[in-house]
């Protein structure tokens, strides 16, 4: 719970008050409440399951049941100011397709996920040879949800690759509180993106 | 709506009308508005009367209210017992009552039967006062927005100042977010359940089997008949047909699958009744010609294929843009009349248009009645969505 809280603080900083703000994979509106009381956002979430929709009603967070992908695309060209993907990305099935679309319909993009290339997940790879397992993926992999072990490096790569530029970054070491300048795709447990279209 | 596919299975005992939790024994009222109505299409009547129940109590700030909108076939009795002898309770006592999803300790619940309905207000069986006979087919056509305005001079009569939220499923959820558009200074949450903006193609094609059922009945004598009589074979068929699209394919099966009536062999015609789901079906269109008139049923189903919001004011977007209200629409996944992409649709044009809305699914197999549904779910998001305290407008 408290890297939960050094996250949206990161994320907050980047949200400029009273902006039109859309949170991907928003569950039970933990951050877009945290963002509507600190920001005074207008706030829209998008969630698969509808006892997360049912939970962001209850606190007066506009959410919406359904595909991501399929919600942006009715929305015109930079209706949002920002998008939110955190902690989302790495179980996307498409993720270029909602990152490029976050991009469309947003002015910026906030990208936060779990560095996979972090050290400790590399040593217990190569030394155990299983699953990586720890504080934020405890699950073995057969209960677990299909996801895309994203490292920096990678996500750097890709956003090379389509042209999106790195506003900001924020990477954090291992206990996702002091930053981590040096070596991030080793050395740092956390990763934060502020994006947009070049 | 169907008459008792989702409700509650009858208790054994005779004082259900006293289970905690029931508003108990209700009465309907009559609300008389003595000055004339001019409709969407311009016809004037001199007055009109709506009957209408309400359960708990206006506060102080006159601004609990919850107005609940029933949909074709529905009424204003919508919860409690008119009776003790009663067979079953209004249409929607599992949602409403004291602690229940909407809560009457806290709101004042109002429901009127719709105008040009047949339940008690002015509606084509209503007396026309030139003539003292029914109006029939000449009562005026009316609108999804005539309905409205009509209920929004009743809540004015009762000194409502605010409406907390409308709800309303199918044709009710039409109304609600009329109620949004028209009068968005004084509704502050609407509700609507398996509903649509506009109906498709397949939802005119039922509903124009359903009347041409009852105008190529003899008996409609183009819409000119006495009370009680009319175009009985029509509208029964027309109920049968329409029963069928607010149930599923899985639902129906469930019920009925296809068992057979034990008297099957004993008929005398291979048409005669055979299996489960006719006799039920049968059974729907029987009791609907005693409580429902035929030209009520052509009035009504021709205001919900003319309602459309998109048509009305360019785009959805743009139908949207007056309403102050926060919206919650709920769709469900069986839901083949007005299925869950038409209930989508409302969320996310109101969301383009920058208005606070939700879209929430229920997964279920009971087709477009489910919004009736007893579900912990649903009466959990129901209740979420009201009792939060409204929040400042961004």
């Amino acid at each position: 719970m408290e890297k939960r809280t050094v996250d949206m603080q990161i994320i907050g900083d980047w949200v400029e008050p009273g902006t039109r703000v859309l949170d991907l994979g928003c569950g039970p509106g933990d951050l877009l409440a945290y963002l509507m009381q600190t920001k005074g956002v207008a706030a829209v979430g998008v969630d698969l399951e509808f006892s997360r929709i049912a939970a962001c009603v209850r606190r007066g967070v506009s959410a919406y049941q359904g595909d991501m992908t399929t919600l942006m695309r009715a929305f015109p060209e930079r209706h949002f100011d920002r998008v939110i993907c955190s902690r989302t990305v790495q179980e996307l099935a498409e993720p270029k397709t909602v990152i490029l679309e976050a991009l469309r319909v947003g002015r910026a993009l906030t990208v936060g996920f779990v560095n996979h290339g972090f050290w400790k997940n590399r040593v217990a790879m190569l030394l155990g040879g299983r699953k990586v397992r720890n504080q934020v993926y405890t699950t073995a992999w057969f209960e677990s949800r299909p996801a895309n072990p994203v490292t920096i490096a990678d996500f750097e790569d890709f956003c090379a690759a389509h042209g999106i530029r790195v506003a900001h970054r924020v990477h954090l070491a291992g206990n996702w509180r002091d930053p981590c300048p040096l070596l991030p795709n080793l050395l740092a447990g956390y990763a934060l993106y502020d994006l947009t279209r070049a | 709506m169907t008459d008792d596919v989702e409700a509650a299975p009858s208790a054994p005992t005779a004082a259900r009308h006293l289970a905690p939790g029931d508003v108990g024994l209700v009465a309907p009222r009559d609300f008389v508005h003595a000055a004339p109505f001019t409709f969407r299409g311009g016809q004037v009547l001199p007055g009109v009367s709506l009957r209408y129940e309400t359960y708990g109590e206006l506060n102080a700030a006159r601004d609990n209210a919850i107005v609940i909108c029933h949909a074709l076939s529905g009424d204003h009795h919508c919860a409690g017992w008119h009776s003790p002898s009663d067979r079953k309770a209004g249409w929607w006592n599992n949602l409403i009552g004291p602690g229940k999803a909407v809560d009457t300790r806290r709101f004042f619940v109002v429901c009127a039967n719709v105008l040009g309905g047949c339940q008690g207000s002015t509606g084509p069986s209503s007396p026309s006062p030139a003539s003292g006979q029914p109006y029939g087919a000449a009562f005026p056509p009316v609108t999804i927005p005539d309905m409205v305005r009509a209920q929004r001079l009743l809540l004015d009569h009762l000194g409502v100042a605010a409406v907390h939220a409308v709800i309303g499923g199918s044709m009710g959820g039409m109304l609600a977010l009329q109620f949004a558009i028209e009068y968005p200074r004084l509704v502050r949450r609407v509700l609507a359940m398996a509903t649509t903006g506009r109906e498709s193609a397949q939802a005119i094609a039922f509903n124009e089997v359903g009347r041409q059922a009852i105008m190529q009945d003899p008996a409609w004598n183009r819409g000119d008949y006495a009370l009680g009589e009319g175009p009985r074979v029509g509208l029964a068929i027309a109920r049968m047909m329409a029963h069928i699209t607010y149930l599923s394919d899985a639902s129906m099966d469930r019920k009925f699958g296809r068992r057979k009536r034990r008297a099957a062999e004993t008929e005398a015609s291979a048409f005669d009744l055979q299996f489960e789901v006719e006799g039920y079906l049968r059974h729907q269109g029987q009791s609907f010609i005693n409580r429902f008139d035929a030209n009520s049923y052509l009035y009504i189903t021709r205001a919900l294929d003319q309602f459309d919001l998109e048509e009305a004011s360019g785009s959805l977007e743009a139908a949207f843009a007056p309403v102050e209200a926060e919206t919650l629409v709920v769709g469900f996944t069986s839901d083949w009349l007005f299925p869950p992409e038409q209930n989508r649709a409302l969320a996310l044009a109101l969301l383009r248009a920058g208005k606070r809305a939700s879209y929430a699914e229920l997964a279920t197999d009971l087709g477009h009645d489910s919004f009736l549904l007893e579900s912990e779910e649903l009466y959990a998001l129901v209740r979420g969505f009201l009792d939060r305290a409204a929040l400042p407008a961004p």
